[in-house]
C-alpha cells in the first residue's frame, strides 16, 4: 500500500511538472534484442489476433491465469504489475478470480503465454429496456431475459444524450431503451453498472 | 343460480380471448418468424413449426366462433378444456426444456414463458371447466356477464404482453412522483466523465501512441484527478500520468520511467 502511495505521489509531481525532465537516451541505450523483443506480431487476416484472448478463467497460479476461450482454445495469461485490470473500475490484479469472464490484450511471448497489458473482467455491454427502477438497482429486460442492474454509489454514472457522465440517475425512465456497460456477477443474471447511456 | 349464470357467461370471455390469441398467430407478415421463436421447432421440428403454429390459430378461431355462437353444447367447452390442457402442458414443457423460447401464446409479443403465462392458461382451463356445469348460453347470463370484467382484469394482469399498457405507465408515474434513485447521487466526478475529458484533450493526443494499457490507476488530490496508463517510451517501460483538473485548466501529462522514476517526456505548449 505504501508503495502505491509513494508511486502516486511521484506520478502526481511528474504530472504537474514539479520534476525535471530526463532524456530516455541518457539512461543508457537498450540492447537491440531487448528493444525488438517487445515488438508485437501483427494479426493475420482470417486468423485469430495473437495479441488478444477472451474466455473464462479456469485456473490461477500466482499471476498466471488459465483461460478457456469460448471457441475452445486455451490461453495462458500472465498478469504483471503494469497490467491494467478493469473490474467495474480500474483495480488490482488480485481481483482476477476463477470463474470470471475475461478479455485480455497484450504481447504474445515466444512460449505462447500472453503477457497482458490490459485485462477486462466480466465486462458486458448490453442493449436493454428499463423494466422498473428500485432504490439501488434497475430491473432490465435484455431481449426477454431479465437482468438486474445494481447501482454502485460513487461508480455508476449516466451519460444522457452523449453529454459528460454524471452520477445523477434520476433522468432514467421506465420503458426506455438504454445501453449499459457493466460487470457481470458470474453465475447470476445480475450486473453492476459502470455506465448507462440513455436519452435524457 | 348465480353460479349457473356465472358459468354460462364464461364462453363469451373464452371466445373473445381465443379470437385475440388467434389473430396474432394468423395475421401479420412475420408469423413464420414468430413460430421459430417458440418452443415448437423443438417439439415438432423446424419445418413443421410454422404450419403447426397457424393450425393452432385456426383451431382457436373455430373454437372461439363455436363458443360465441349458438347452440349450447357440452362438447364446445369440453373441446376448449382439452385445448387449454394442451396449452398448459406445452407451456410447462417449454419452461422446462426451452426456457429461452417465446411463449407464442398471444402472437405478436415475444415474451419468454413465465409463471404468469402458465397461471393464465390454467385460469382459462378452470373457466372452461366451469362452463361444463351449465346448459345456458352466455347471452342468457344477465348481470353475471359483468363478472367477466373482473376475470378479464385478472387475464390482463397475467399477460406479460400487456404490461406495457398498464404496468409500465404505473411504474413511470411512480418514478415521476419520487425517483427511487434520487438518493444514489454522489458528489465525486464519475471516472467515465474524467476519461472522456481526457480522451478529447491535446495531452492525450500527444502521447496516445505511447500508451499500452487501459486505465491502470486513478486518484484524486486537491483540485486534480490523476489517471495513469502503462506506456512505452523509446523502448523503455514507463507510466503515462495525466492530471485532469476538476474545473478550468487544461489536462496535463507526463511520461515517467518505471525503473528510475524520472520524467522522460512532458509535452509543453499544447494547443488549448
Amino acid at each position: 500500500m505504501t508503495t502505491t502511495m509513494d508511486r502516486r505521489a511521484l506520478l502526481t509531481r511528474a504530472a504537474l511538472g514539479a520534476t525535471g525532465l530526463v532524456a530516455a537516451s541518457a539512461m543508457g541505450s537498450l540492447a537491440p534484442e531487448a528493444a525488438f523483443a517487445a515488438d508485437q506480431p501483427f494479426a493475420v487476416a482470417g486468423q485469430p489476433d495473437p495479441n488478444f484472448a477472451e474466455g473464462l478463467i479456469t485456473g490461477r497460479n500466482k499471476d498466471l491465469l488459465q483461460v478457456q476461450g469460448s471457441d475452445g482454445r486455451l490461453h495462458k495469461i500472465q498478469l504483471t504489475g503494469v497490467t491494467s485490470i478493469w473490474k467495474l473500475r480500474p483495480t488490482t490484479i488480485d481481483e482476477a478470480r476463477i470463474g470470471d469472464g475475461l478479455y485480455a490484450r497484450g504481447v504474445k511471448l515466444p512460449d505462447g503465454v500472453l503477457a497482458a497489458e490490459s485485462v477486462w473482467l466480466n465486462i458486458v455491454n448490453l442493449d436493454v429496456m428499463v423494466n422498473s427502477i428500485g432504490r439501488s438497482s434497475l430491473n432490465l429486460d435484455h431481449h426477454g431475459q431479465k437482468v438486474v442492474g445494481h447501482v454502485q454509489p460513487g461508480i455508476t454514472a449516466a451519460v444522457y444524450n452523449g453529454t459528460p457522465a454524471v452520477s445523477d440517475l434520476t433522468l432514467l425512465k421506465v420503458g426506455r431503451h438504454v445501453q449499459v456497460i457493466g460487470a457481470w456477477r458470474p453465475g447470476t443474471n445480475e450486473i453492476d453498472i459502470a455506465t448507462i447511456y440513455a436519452a435524457g | 343460480m348465480a353460479w349457473q349464470q356465472l358459468a354460462a357467461a364464461q364462453p363469451l370471455l373464452i371466445g373473445l380471448i381465443l379470437l385475440w390469441s388467434a389473430s396474432g398467430k394468423l395475421i401479420g407478415p412475420d408469423v413464420a418468424e414468430q413460430a421459430k421463436k417458440t418452443a415448437l421447432p423443438r417439439l415438432v421440428g423446424e419445418q413443421r413449426a410454422a404450419p403447426v403454429y397457424r393450425t393452432v390459430g385456426g383451431i382457436e378461431v373455430v373454437l372461439a366462433l363455436a363458443l360465441l355462437l349458438p347452440p349450447v353444447s357440452i362438447l364446445k367447452p369440453l373441446a376448449a378444456a382439452a385445448l387449454f390442457v394442451g396449452f398448459t402442458g406445452y407451456l410447462i414443457y417449454a419452461k422446462l426444456v426451452v426456457p429461452e423460447a417465446s411463449c407464442g401464446c398471444t402472437g405478436a409479443a415475444a415474451k419468454p414463458v413465465g409463471y404468469r403465462a402458465i397461471a393464465r392458461a390454467s385460469l382459462l382451463l378452470a373457466t372452461s371447466l366451469a362452463t361444463l356445469t351449465t346448459t345456458e348460453g352466455w347471452w342468457s347470463a344477465g348481470p353475471a356477464t359483468l363478472a367477466l370484467l373482473l376475470e378479464a382484469a385478472a387475464y390482463v394482469v397475467l399477460s406479460a404482453e400487456l404490461d406495457r399498457y398498464w404496468l409500465l405507465p404505473l411504474r413511470r408515474l411512480r418514478v415521476r412522483l419520487s425517483h427511487p434513485l434520487a438518493g444514489a447521487k454522489s458528489t465525486g466526478t464519475p471516472l467515465a466523465a474524467t476519461q472522456r475529458r481526457l480522451m478529447h484533450s491535446p495531452a492525450y493526443r500527444a502521447v496516445t501512441g505511447l500508451l499500452r494499457s487501459d486505465i491502470r490507476d486513478y486518484w484524486d488530490d486537491e483540485d486534480w484527478r490523476y489517471v495513469s496508463y502503462t506506456a512505452k517510451y523509446d523502448g523503455r517501460p514507463a507510466t503515462a500520468v495525466f492530471a485532469v483538473p476538476h474545473t478550468g485548466d487544461a489536462v496535463r501529462v507526463a511520461v515517467v520511467d518505471d525503473d528510475s522514476g524520472q520524467t522522460l517526456y512532458r509535452p509543453v505548449a499544447l494547443p488549448a
